[in-house]
């Protein structure tokens, strides 16, 4: 009995082995190093890679230097598209739920195919679109203004614009997927407390308020946290659409990161900045979980 | 009477609402429609900065170019190939090892840790990526891994979306079935490969469509785990082109672009349900 325990434990762990060793390879292992470069000065080039302790960190807090100004700008740029985007993919996620649903049986499902397909494009493809849509001279947008007489502005190299183009690339390429979320919600909510609510007169907006909004709490909070994140890992909106202009104003904390890693070489930083955006995504998300569900207790 | 006018109101409403979805809907379809009719556009034309949405002379060279070879040495057959093999074997590799570890997590008691491993995978889905970005990057250029399928492919198998999705559904398969087999003296490994996979067939088409589209898809790793021409994928190989000498010339770059998001276009459509299913799966925790 005793014996076939032990073999039926040997043969259970063998199924769990595979996986664990990827997790083990492509994800703990990297955490761990990745700390540890933090700790180094790791130029990428060289074969030395001397302990320096908690040098990077204090250096990123300490006003003034090279360190501190790359991140916190990048961190001032990424939260703005942060405060920017999340309450539109939110507002406006829900909103064109609301229409979906309220559409006929029939149509519903073509009309959502239309609003979620773009969420179906890789991120360069997506870019690339956008570029020649807002293309100062030659773009549509612009085509568009100038018939209408209005003027052409410069979507992408100029202030407030290239947050505007970054914003409304980023709705139009992610929107779908808040939208699919909230149209699930929508459906689970039971269909009698609309029946009772319209019994005592109740109207849309009364409905929607009273009913809608508190079944839909918990997913409204899981859109909440996704979007936060997906806004804060920003990347490949600014990368290929101002590149990061004009001026610096749309550097975002991860082309910072990635630049000091791959332009500069200096791994060391890089990956002190890393881990500090990723303690900072973290910590936000728990926070918004706190906020919505820490209240009641 | 007052029925009649109710009824009116309502198809009033019905027509208002189709209307706004429609203009909603074509705002949403616009960019893509424009993208498609630009890769017919000699680059001439392209740029000159006119909303007409059937070219004028429309031409065939943009993708005939593209797909030769022909647009300044950019392989982008190579390109597609790279990505659609990254994908199918990420996609694979997925469903094989999180299926078993599912498994063997819903379904064998007797595995050593069970209750330590189950919650680090889900705890592992709230990692923000930029934490093992980096070091993925050095732990692959040590092993001279750069610019290579194993790097294209491996990182993808250490996402535990797929385990968390595939736990919950063997959890709730009846006993009933898996001790029947148990009894006609099957082992493990064939209760989990003629009992449970059989039965998991939607569940794990769900998943691999996940998965292909998040590889296929991915930006940012492949862009840095390869540098030269011939080991980019599509996404990371549009990305360079955007950035280098064919940011003015529209037509070549949509009718790559176009090249580019037809495959993973296709099996988003097709596999939409699935797809849905997968994202409102990830949201229920």
């Amino acid at each position: 009995m005793l014996r076939a325990s032990w073999r039926s434990r040997f043969t259970s762990s063998l199924f769990v082995l595979p996986y664990l060793a990827c997790f083990a390879l492509f994800l703990l292992i990297p955490i761990l190093y990745g700390i540890y470069i933090s700790l180094h000065e790791f130029e990428l080039l060289s074969k030395e890679h001397p302990f320096v302790g908690f040098q990077h960190y204090a250096s990123i807090f300490t006003p003034g230097t090279y360190l501190n100004s790359l991140f916190f700008n990048g961190l001032w740029a990424t939260l703005q598209f942060v405060i920017y985007s999340v309450p539109l993919l939110i507002a406006l996620g829900l909103a064109l739920s609301l229409l979906v649903n309220a559409l006929p049986r029939r149509i519903r499902g073509l009309f959502r195919t239309f609003y979620f397909l773009p969420y179906a494009l890789s991120a360069s493809v997506m870019a690339v679109i956008w570029l020649m849509m807002f293309d100062t001279n030659a773009g549509f947008i612009n085509s568009f203004l100038a018939k209408l007489s209005l003027d052409p502005a410069p979507w992408l190299t100029g202030r407030p614009w290239a947050w505007i183009a970054l914003v409304l690339a980023t709705l139009w390429w992610t929107i779908g997927f808040n939208m699919v979320i909230f149209i699930n919600a929508l459906n689970e909510v039971p269909e009698d407390h609309y029946e009772a609510a319209s019994i005592d007169g109740a109207n849309a907006w009364r409905k929607f308020v009273a009913i809608t909004l508190p079944s839909i709490r918990p997913v409204m909070l899981f859109v909440l946290i996704t979007s936060t994140i997906a806004s804060f890992n920003i990347y490949a909106q600014p990368f290929l659409l101002t590149r990061g202009g004009p001026g610096d104003s749309t550097k975002v904390l991860l082309i910072n990161i990635l630049d000091q890693a791959f332009i500069r070489k200096e791994l060391g930083s890089a990956s002190a900045m890393a881990v500090l955006m990723a303690l900072l995504i973290m910590a936000v998300s728990v926070v918004q979980y706190r906020l919505t569900y820490g209240r009641k207790e | 009477m007052n029925m009649n006018r109710n009824m009116n109101l309502k198809k009033i409403r019905t027509a208002l609402l189709v209307l706004i979805a429609a203009a909603t809907a074509a705002v949403f379809l616009l960019p893509l429609v424009w993208m498609l009719s630009t890769g017919f556009k000699n680059d001439f034309e392209a740029l000159a900065g006119q909303m007409n949405f059937i070219p004028k002379k429309p031409t065939f060279d943009n993708f005939v170019d593209g797909l030769t070879g022909e647009l300044m040495n950019v392989p982008i057959t190579r390109w597609i190939f790279n990505s659609l093999f990254a994908g199918a074997a990420g996609t694979a590799l997925v469903l094989w090892i999180d299926s078993m570890a599912a498994y063997a997590l819903a379904r064998l008691p007797d595995v050593p840790l069970r209750r330590v491993l189950f919650p680090m995978f889900v705890a592992s889905l709230m990692i923000p990526g930029v934490l093992t970005f980096l070091p993925m990057y050095l732990e692959f250029n040590q092993f001279g891994l750069i610019n290579t399928y194993y790097a294209l492919v491996l990182p993808y198998t250490a996402g535990a979306f797929g385990v968390f999705l595939l736990y919950q559904f063997f959890v709730s398969f009846p006993r009933e079935i898996e001790e029947a087999a148990r009894i006609d003296g099957a082992n493990k490994w064939q209760v989990y490969a003629s009992v449970l996979l059989p039965s998991s067939v939607p569940i794990m088409v769900t998943l691999g469509i996940f998965t292909f589209m998040g590889v296929y898809n991915d930006f940012v790793w492949p862009l840095y785990a390869t540098t030269s021409p011939e080991m980019r994928t599509i996404t990371a190989g549009i990305a360079m082109m955007a950035h280098g000498s064919y940011t003015q010339a529209y037509g070549k770059l949509m009718a790559m672009t176009t090249i580019a998001a037809l495959p993973v276009l296709l099996v988003f459509i097709f596999g939409q349900r699935s797809f849905v299913r997968a994202i409102t799966q990830s949201g229920i925790k």
